[in-house]
């Protein structure tokens, strides 16, 4: 039955019950009651359904709520992730640049003594074969002391980026000290290194800077040691320092390697 | 409605290596931090932050402007930057006048990317500008 059916019937009965001639008739009474009964139940029936509707939809309103809720907290929670992960990669490079600083000499851009110390570290734990060489700007004090520091600076950045281009890729360079440098060859035997930093030598010393309409240029001294066996550094180390203070001593402008043993 | 206003004693923390330096100023209606923010417990430091500004926006109808030199900040106070932000946003959506300068070295662009990612969701005025001087 229709809603409109039911209407209708509905209508009927009523009309049925209100024609005075039917009241008295035996069947009267038990259809005014059946009529009553009906329209109560349906009142009730349609309040249930009103109120059934209102709670589903304030379960929609709260669903969109969460909703609305949690995709504003994952949109945060996004944002937060993203801004934090900005800032951690700032700190990493910021860190990368501290090592940088703190390996690297600032005014020729060289490894620093630290890190030559770690190369030389790590060697010692090896059975390779290496020679080192140590670098010596001849009579350096005098240049800073009759030209001044800057020109003085100056010389040793040109000496250091003709000597960091002149180099194999296999080879490394840092600056030791003051005006000393110290070049690390590795699987290379004391006479190969000492070509290389022969011919090195002769290139440095067509480096020249311009200072009040005047070059300057400056000669090196070397000292050479190759690795014997297994010793540390600190002994390789020290035989190419004696080498070079003989070079210095036998008057400079040359390399001298430690002898063979 | 009173016209009695409560004021909170304004804020003045000394910065250090992992927190900022903050000082507030009722009077004037302003806020500033400026350094590095990663302290042991940003939320007891950031909990006075975000109560000052909160107490500010409640109490009075006067503008609140923030000005920031922040460098390095670390997630938690990353999230407190965010709720103080957020404060502002729904002051301002209820026509308060709020603003933020956020100052960075120009050296480090970085800085200002990240302060830019904060500004997403601001509809009110955020200037982003490179300091003179570095913080």
């Amino acid at each position: 039955m229709t809603r409109e059916d039911e209407k209708a019937l509905l209508a009927r009965i009523a009309r049925l019950l209100d024609t005075p001639e039917h009241l008295g008739h035996p069947l009267y009474e038990a259809l005014e009651a059946l009529y009553l009964h009906h329209r109560a139940q349906q009142e009730q029936l349609e309040r249930m359904i009103t109120i059934s509707d209102r709670y589903q939809q304030l379960a929609m309103e709260a669903r969109q709520v969460t909703q609305t809720r949690y995709e504003r907290a994952l949109r945060r929670q996004q944002k937060l992730s993203r801004i934090s992960d900005g800032y951690q990669a700032l700190m990493r490079e910021r860190n990368q640049a501290l090592h940088e600083a703190s390996t690297h000499d600032s005014l020729t851009g060289l490894p620093n003594r630290r890190l030559i110390d770690e190369w030389l570290q790590r060697l010692d734990g090896s059975r390779c074969r290496y020679t080192l060489a140590l670098l010596d700007i001849d009579h350096f004090k005098a240049i800073n002391d009759r030209y001044g520091h800057d020109v003085g600076d100056r010389l040793l950045v040109a000496v250091s980026s003709t000597m960091r281009k002149a180099l194999r890729e296999s080879d490394l360079c840092g600056r030791w000290g003051g005006e000393e440098f110290l070049l690390l060859f590795t699987d290379t035997a004391l006479d190969e290194a000492g070509d290389i930093v022969e011919r090195l030598r002769q290139q440095l010393a067509n480096v020249s800077i311009r200072h009040d309409n005047q070059r300057l240029s400056v000669t090196l001294s070397a000292g050479l040691s190759e690795r014997r066996d297994t010793e540390s550094h600190t002994d390789t180390l020290k035989r190419a320092d004696r080498a070079l203070l003989k070079a210095k001593h036998d008057g400079r402008d040359r390399s001298l390697a430690d002898a063979k043993p | 409605m009173g016209s009695k206003i409560t004021m909170i004693s304004d804020l003045d923390i000394a910065g250090g290596q992992s927190t900022p330096a903050i000082q507030s100023h009722w009077g004037s209606g302003r806020l500033a931090m400026q350094g590095d923010s990663y302290p042991e417990n940003s939320y007891e430091l950031f909990d006075q932050v975000i109560g000052w500004v909160r107490h500010f926006l409640d109490e009075e109808s006067r503008p609140l402007h923030l000005e920031l030199d922040l460098v390095y900040l670390n997630t938690s106070s990353v999230k407190a930057m965010m709720d103080i932000f957020d404060l502002l946003e729904e002051a301002h959506l209820q026509g308060r006048q709020v603003s933020v300068e956020w100052r960075y070295d120009p050296r480090n662009e970085r800085i200002a990317e990240l302060a830019d990612e904060f500004r997403e969701d601001c509809s009110y005025p955020f200037a982003i500008t490179p300091a003179a001087a570095p913080a």
